[in-house]
C-alpha cells in the first residue's frame, strides 16, 4: 500500500488504479498516516512552509464550511508537474529528512552579518496571495510621520529614522 | 510521522540552545538610549536602502526639559523635522506644509528596563559583536538576532567612551541588510541654540495638525489584533491626516520594532485608494480595503508580518 500512496503523491496512477489507494485513505489509519508522513518529508526536502503536524483536522474543519464546487472531470486536469525524487522506502526517506533538517540547524551560516538564529517553532507563514508592488507615494508619508513617534528606535536613534518619514518620493535616480 | 517530527524537535532544539542574551550586550543597550537622551550634539550621516542613499544633519541639544532635537535632509528638497519636548513639526517644502504631531513616545522604551528585558530577550538574542572605528569614533558592536523570521534584526554600534549610537542596521532574515544609518562626522558636546531653528520660513504654508485624541476602535466595530507573538498594544487613538476626516490607529510593539494599523473611511477620498505592499527600507506598508474602509498597516516589521496583521483586520456591525 506505501508504494501505491507514493505513487499517488507523484501523480504515476491512472484512473483505474485511484481507486485501490484513494479509498485506503478514506478507511485505513495507518494509509493516512503514511499519506502525512510522506507529504512532510516532502516538504522538509523541497525546503517548503513547514506546516504543523496536527493541522489535517483543522484543513478538514475549513473544507467543511466551504461551499460545494463543481470541479472538472480528473481527465481534464493536467497532471502537476513534480520533480521525481520519492525515495520509496519510508524509512530511507526519513533518514534523508533527518540527515538535511539536521544539517539546516547545525551547518554555520556563510557571509555578511549576524546568522538570525534558527527557528524555535516552526512558525504557520501565510503564503497568501502575493499583493501588488505599489511605488511609496506623498500619500503614505503622513502614515509614516504618524506611526514613527510610536516606535521604540527613537529612543536608540533620535530622530534619525524620521528620514523614512519625510523620504523624498521622486524615484531613484541612477548615476 | 514520529521520525520526522523527532527531526523538529532536534532542529527546536538547536534553536534554544542559541537564544542566550549577554548581561553586558543588555547593558550597552541600556548606554545607547542614556546617550540619546543625555547628550548634545551635531553631525551628518548617511541613510542607505536598496540602491538610494540620502546624507542628513542631525543636532541635538539636551536641557533639564527634555531637549530639541533637529533633523535637516541635506540630499533633494530641504526637508526639516525639529522635535521639541511637546511636538513634532515636519517641514515639507515640495507641499508648502507643516505637518505637527503631538509627541507621545515620551521617551517609550519599556523593553530596555530590567524587568522588562526578558521580554525582548523572549524574541531576539542579545550579543556583542566585534569594535569598530566609526567616523574617528571607537565603537561596540552590539546584534539583536530575531528568533523568528516576524521580526527584523538589529546590528548596533556604539561609542565605547559616550555610548552615543554611531551606525544601525536593519537585516532581514538571510542577514541582508534592509537599510542602514551610518555617521560620517559627528561632534559630541555644546550645541548653541540658534543650530535648533527651522531654516525653513514656511511663511503662509498649510499647517496640518495631528489632532490626536482616545480612541476605541472595538466599540465600533472593529477587530484588530496584532497575531504575531510579543507585539502587544501600545496606544489607540484617532487623529487626522491631511486635515481630512478622523484615521483610527492601534500600535502594536515587541519592545523594539513597531506596527501601526490605520483605519479610515474611503468615502470622501479625493483618489481611489491604491492596494498592495510598499517599502521603504526596513518599514512595509500594507494597504486593503475592509467594510469601504481602507486599512493601511504600517511597521518595521517583514512584509509578511505588516500584511498578516492586515488581512486580520475584521469589522462586525457593532450591535
Amino acid at each position: 500500500m506505501k508504494s501505491k500512496i507514493s505513487a499517488l503523491m507523484d501523480s504515476e496512477l491512472d484512473a483505474r488504479e485511484l481507486h485501490e489507494p484513494l479509498s485506503a485513505l478514506g478507511v485505513d489509519g495507518d494509509a493516512r498516516e503514511t499519506w502525512r508522513t510522506y507529504h512532510l518529508i516532502s516538504d522538509a526536502l523541497r525546503g517548503g512552509a513547514i506546516l504543523s503536524a496536527n493541522c489535517a483536522p483543522r484543513v478538514a474543519q475549513r473544507l467543511a464550511q466551504e461551499p460545494a464546487l463543481i470541479a472538472p472531470l480528473p481527465s481534464a486536469i493536467r497532471p502537476p508537474e513534480r520533480a521525481r525524487w520519492f525515495v520509496p522506502s519510508a524509512l530511507a526517506a526519513s533518514v534523508a529528512a533527518v540527515a538535511l533538517v539536521g544539517w539546516v540547524a547545525l551547518a554555520p551560516r556563510q557571509g555578511v552579518g549576524p546568522a538570525p538564529a534558527p527557528i524555535a517553532q516552526a512558525p504557520q507563514v501565510e503564503r497568501a496571495k502575493q499583493p501588488a508592488q505599489l511605488p511609496l507615494t506623498s500619500a503614505a508619508q503622513d502614515y509614516l510621520i504618524a506611526h514613527q513617534a510610536f516606535s521604540p528606535r527613537n529612543s536608540l536613534q533620535g530622530m534619525a529614522p524620521y528620514v523614512r518619514s519625510v523620504a523624498d518620493q521622486a524615484p531613484a535616480r541612477k548615476p | 510521522m514520529s521520525r520526522a517530527a523527532g527531526a523538529l524537535v532536534l532542529w527546536a532544539a538547536a534553536g534554544l540552545a542559541q537564544a542566550q542574551a549577554a548581561p553586558e550586550a543588555l547593558d550597552w543597550l541600556r548606554k545607547i538610549y542614556l546617550a540619546t537622551e543625555k547628550l548634545s550634539y551635531t553631525g551628518t550621516f548617511v541613510y542607505q536602502q536598496g540602491e538610494r542613499t540620502e546624507t542628513s544633519r542631525i543636532t541635538r541639544r539636551a536641557d533639564a526639559s527634555g531637549g530639541v532635537e533637529r533633523l535637516e535632509v541635506l540630499d533633494g528638497p530641504p526637508r526639516e523635522v525639529v522635535r521639541t519636548r511637546d511636538e513634532i513639526r515636519c517641514y515639507l517644502p515640495d507641499s508648502q506644509t507643516v505637518k505637527v504631531d503631538r509627541r507621545r513616545d515620551q521617551r517609550a522604551f519599556p523593553a530596555l528596563l530590567p524587568a522588562q528585558a526578558s521580554i525582548l530577550m523572549e524574541h531576539y538574542s542579545i550579543t556583542m559583536d566585534e569594535t569598530a572605528r566609526i567616523a574617528g569614533f571607537e565603537c561596540q558592536a552590539i546584534v539583536l538576532a530575531p528568533k523568528d523570521e516576524l521580526r527584523y534584526g538589529y546590528k548596533l554600534w556604539a561609542d565605547v567612551q559616550t555610548g552615543m549610537l554611531l551606525k544601525a542596521r536593519a537585516f532581514n532574515r538571510a542577514g541582508d541588510a534592509v537599510e542602514q544609518f551610518t555617521f560620517t562626522q559627528l561632534e559630541i558636546g555644546n550645541v548653541p541654540r540658534e543650530r535648533l531653528r527651522p531654516r525653513q520660513a514656511a511663511r503662509n504654508w498649510r499647517v496640518e495638525q495631528s489632532a490626536v485624541a482616545p480612541a476605541n476602535l472595538a466599540e465600533a466595530g472593529w477587530n484588530v489584533h496584532a497575531e504575531l507573538p510579543g507585539f502587544h498594544k501600545v496606544v489607540e487613538i484617532r487623529r487626522m491626516l491631511r486635515n481630512a476626516q478622523p484615521v483610527g490607529q492601534v500600535v502594536f510593539s515587541d519592545g523594539l520594532a513597531a506596527i501601526s494599523v490605520f483605519i479610515e473611511p474611503i468615502a470622501g477620498r479625493a483618489e481611489p485608494p491604491r492596494i498592495g505592499l510598499a517599502t521603504m527600507g526596513a518599514v512595509n506598508v500594507y494597504t486593503r480595503e475592509v467594510a469601504e474602509h481602507l486599512v493601511t498597516v504600517v511597521g518595521e516589521a517583514p512584509a509578511a508580518s505588516v500584511q498578516r496583521i492586515g488581512n486580520r483586520v475584521e469589522f462586525r456591525q457593532p450591535q
